[in-house]
């Protein structure tokens, strides 16, 4: 299946902003966030077509698929 | 503090705090060891200051009978990562009801202002009155206790707040400084006078990094009272760590707590600065006073384009891991950093920057350092003038003051040096006053007379009920955005259980960086308070305490005249939606009646008894 990946504020660093992905039917989105190895603690947000998603959401083909860092303010 | 006891909750009256009252006009001076009413008394910040100010009926801010009271946490000048808080509590000349009563508020700041005033052994300042020339007062460490003195202060009469610690510093340089600036001296024209407090980076540097306590107007009552500065000469006590605190300030450097607001270089999100990105995400980055467009001028302001043409450093508070701060220099032409121009902090950075219709960071950059420089709160600021903007875009025929629009620069930056001077009330009294004044009020984004912060008030519903700032002591702003919480049961328990727990860094002398997902009734914390100061108290004790803490805020706020209508969000928001956020609507007027009536269900019962009577 074809995912777009856009990846938001540090996430990006030594990877990309958006791609479109080539991944197998089924690949869960922990097996996805798993092979970028985010540093612990700074991915946060999860949105599957702009809609907020938890990790064990299954993907469909053609879905896009934002991650997102935490934020606070101050 | 005399701790005297191991139970601070059946004992408090076992643990004093040292006080010193001074009498503004008489120059009078009382110095008391007080027994603790509570454990909110305890923990200190505001949890005390409000019990204080709650026994006194106050009409106007700017009166004798309003105290400023400065006082600091329990874990301030600890060993604890962040115990460097120190707080001012008093009725604001700027947050108030429409019945025209002040409201209560505090201002919270690190730096190490508060540490170096907890280390001359006083915990608590109440200034009473007011004096008849410019003073400031010194607070020194003595072998006989902490010593109070009254000092002339004409020299330092019109200065910027960088410019009176670097001048104090040359008499006192063993201490930390807290002053006001221009904006606070005019007090009967501004506001949003905000106090700066001196950080180790800004006297060894002597570059103007402060820290500030800026909401609510403290800097101006501090004005008011003719107090320009504040200097605490004490040495530095640190313990020695033990292992408990040890562990709880590597939980916070790597335990998630703040991890996220770490460098970048050290795999963080890179201080407040990253929520550009991620509101962006939704196009809910505050921009032209609040109405986001659905376009890419956010993204100017982000990192990734600022940084190529500066250079941008991540420094730090005093002994503090965290190191949130972004501070920006100029580039060199070999690459190296040159001047100091601005620390570019999430908030002043959207508000002084996006959120006016200035998207180059020299411009936000200039803004933020005259802001600042001046002592106004950049918040209050920011909103006010971008109230000003869309007034003057709406009435081409009528502009207001200079005419300024969104983008311009140059009229934008005049407004910021008049306003902090004194000579533009219109700002500087904030934007419910103008708003009022101009009949115009569904477009200013203030909420219950202070202004909010850079969180689109449609992701943040709990604005409404946040006692003393919109994000800082009401942590909902980001449970639509962050955690997509849009259903009316999870915003109920949001406002009325877990998000008010926030104000507990307002009590305890820690930053909220500690550890902003859980508040301070946690078991680190617990640990910590066994470890520095021998006190034993159960993590739900201290949750209890911060409950009670915050419900006491609310209902001073009601007897100050609110009505359960002002605890709303801006008009705009609800009558002319913005289509171009992209996440659930949570603030349609039917979604917040609901949510009003069912939160107003769950604090009201718990509000009886909290306040004293009082003629």
């Amino acid at each position: 299946m074809q995912i777009t990946v856009k990846l938001v504020g540090p996430l990006r660093i030594g990877r990309f902003k958006e791609q479109v992905c080539e991944y197998t039917d089924g690949t869960s989105i922990q097996a996805i966030v798993d092979g970028f190895e985010f540093r612990d603690h700074l991915l946060r947000i999860i949105l599957i077509n702009g809609v907020h998603a938890r990790v064990d959401a299954r993907l469909q083909d053609g879905d896009t698929l934002s991650l997102l860092p935490v934020f606070d303010g101050g | 503090m005399k701790i005297l006891t191991t139970d601070p909750v059946t004992e408090a009256d076992k643990v004093l705090y040292q006080r010193c009252t001074l009498d503004l006009a008489t120059g009078e001076q009382r110095l008391q060891d007080l027994p603790c009413r509570n454990l909110e008394d305890v923990l200190g910040g505001f949890g005390r200051s409000f019990q204080d100010l709650a026994l006194r009926k106050i009409k106007t801010a700017y009166c004798d009978e309003n105290p400023l009271i400065v006082n600091t946490g329990l874990l301030t000048g600890s060993s604890v990562m962040t115990g460097m808080r120190t707080y001012f509590s008093g009725y604001s000349p700027l947050k108030g009801s429409k019945r025209g009563l002040p409201a209560a508020m505090w201002s919270a700041g690190s730096g190490k202002f508060g540490a170096k005033l907890k280390w001359t052994g006083l915990d608590e300042l109440v200034f009473e009155g007011r004096s008849a020339k410019p003073i400031y007062v010194l607070i020194k460490e003595t072998s006989d206790g902490p010593l109070v003195e009254i000092k002339p202060a004409e020299h330092l009469l019109g200065l910027s707040t960088h410019a009176k610690i670097m001048a104090l510093q040359q008499d006192y340089p063993d201490a930390h400084f807290a002053a006001i600036g221009p904006a606070g001296e005019n007090w009967q024209q501004n506001y949003m006078g905000a106090v700066a407090l001196s950080t180790e980076n800004q006297l060894r540097s002597q570059e103007d990094k402060c820290r500030f306590a800026g909401r609510g107007g403290m800097g101006s009552l501090m004005g008011y009272k003719n107090i320009l500065a504040l200097v605490a000469q004490s040495n530095d006590k640190l313990k020695p760590l033990s292992p408990a605190v040890k562990q709880a300030n590597l939980n916070v450097i790597k335990g998630g707590g703040s991890a996220r607001i770490q460098p970048l270089s050290r795999g963080g999100g890179g201080g407040t600065w990253a929520a550009y990105d991620v509101l962006q995400a939704f196009h809910a980055v505050p921009l032209n006073n609040f109405r986001p467009q659905g376009n890419a001028l956010p993204e100017k302001l982000f990192r990734e384009n600022v940084e190529p043409e500066f250079e941008i450093k991540s420094e730090a508070c005093f002994r503090c891991g965290i190191t949130c701060h972004n501070n920006i220099y100029s580039k060199n032409p070999d690459g190296s950093a040159g001047k100091f121009l601005a620390k570019f902090d999430y908030e002043p950075l959207n508000l002084l920057g996006t959120n006016l219709g200035l998207h180059s960071a020299v411009e936000a950059a200039g803004l933020i350092q005259l802001a600042d420089n001046y002592g106004m709160d950049a918040i209050s600021l920011g909103v006010t003038i971008s109230y000003l903007l869309v007034f003057n875009q709406r009435h081409p025929d009528r502009p207001l003051l200079n005419g300024a629009t969104f983008g311009d620069y140059a009229k934008i930056r005049e407004l910021v040096i008049q306003t902090g001077e004194g000579k533009r009330p219109e700002i500087g009294q904030g934007s419910m006053r103008l708003s009022q004044g101009l009949g115009e009020t569904d477009y200013a984004y203030h909420v219950k007379g202070l202004e909010i912060a850079a969180y689109q008030p449609e992701t943040n519903p709990g604005y409404a009920w946040a006692i003393a700032g919109g994000h800082m002591s009401m942590g909902t702003y980001g449970l639509l955005t962050r955690e997509g919480k849009s259903d009316i049961d999870s915003w109920v328990k949001g406002i009325t259980e877990e998000k008010l727990n926030i104000v507990g860094f307002d009590m305890i002398g820690l930053c909220k960086f500690f550890d902003i997902a859980k508040g301070i009734g946690t078991q680190m914390v617990v640990s910590c308070l066994k470890s520095e100061l021998g006190l034993e108290v159960s993590a739900e004790t201290i949750s209890a305490a911060v409950r009670t803490a915050f419900l006491r805020g609310l209902a001073l706020e009601l007897r100050q005249g609110y009505t359960k209508a002002e605890f709303c969000l801006p008009a705009e928001v609800s009558q002319n939606p913005n289509p171009h956020i992209q996440l659930p609507s949570i603030t349609t007027a039917e979604f917040m009646a609901e949510l009003s009536k069912r939160v107003w269900n769950r604090f009201e019962p718990e509000l009886a008894g909290l306040l004293p009577e009082i003629d």
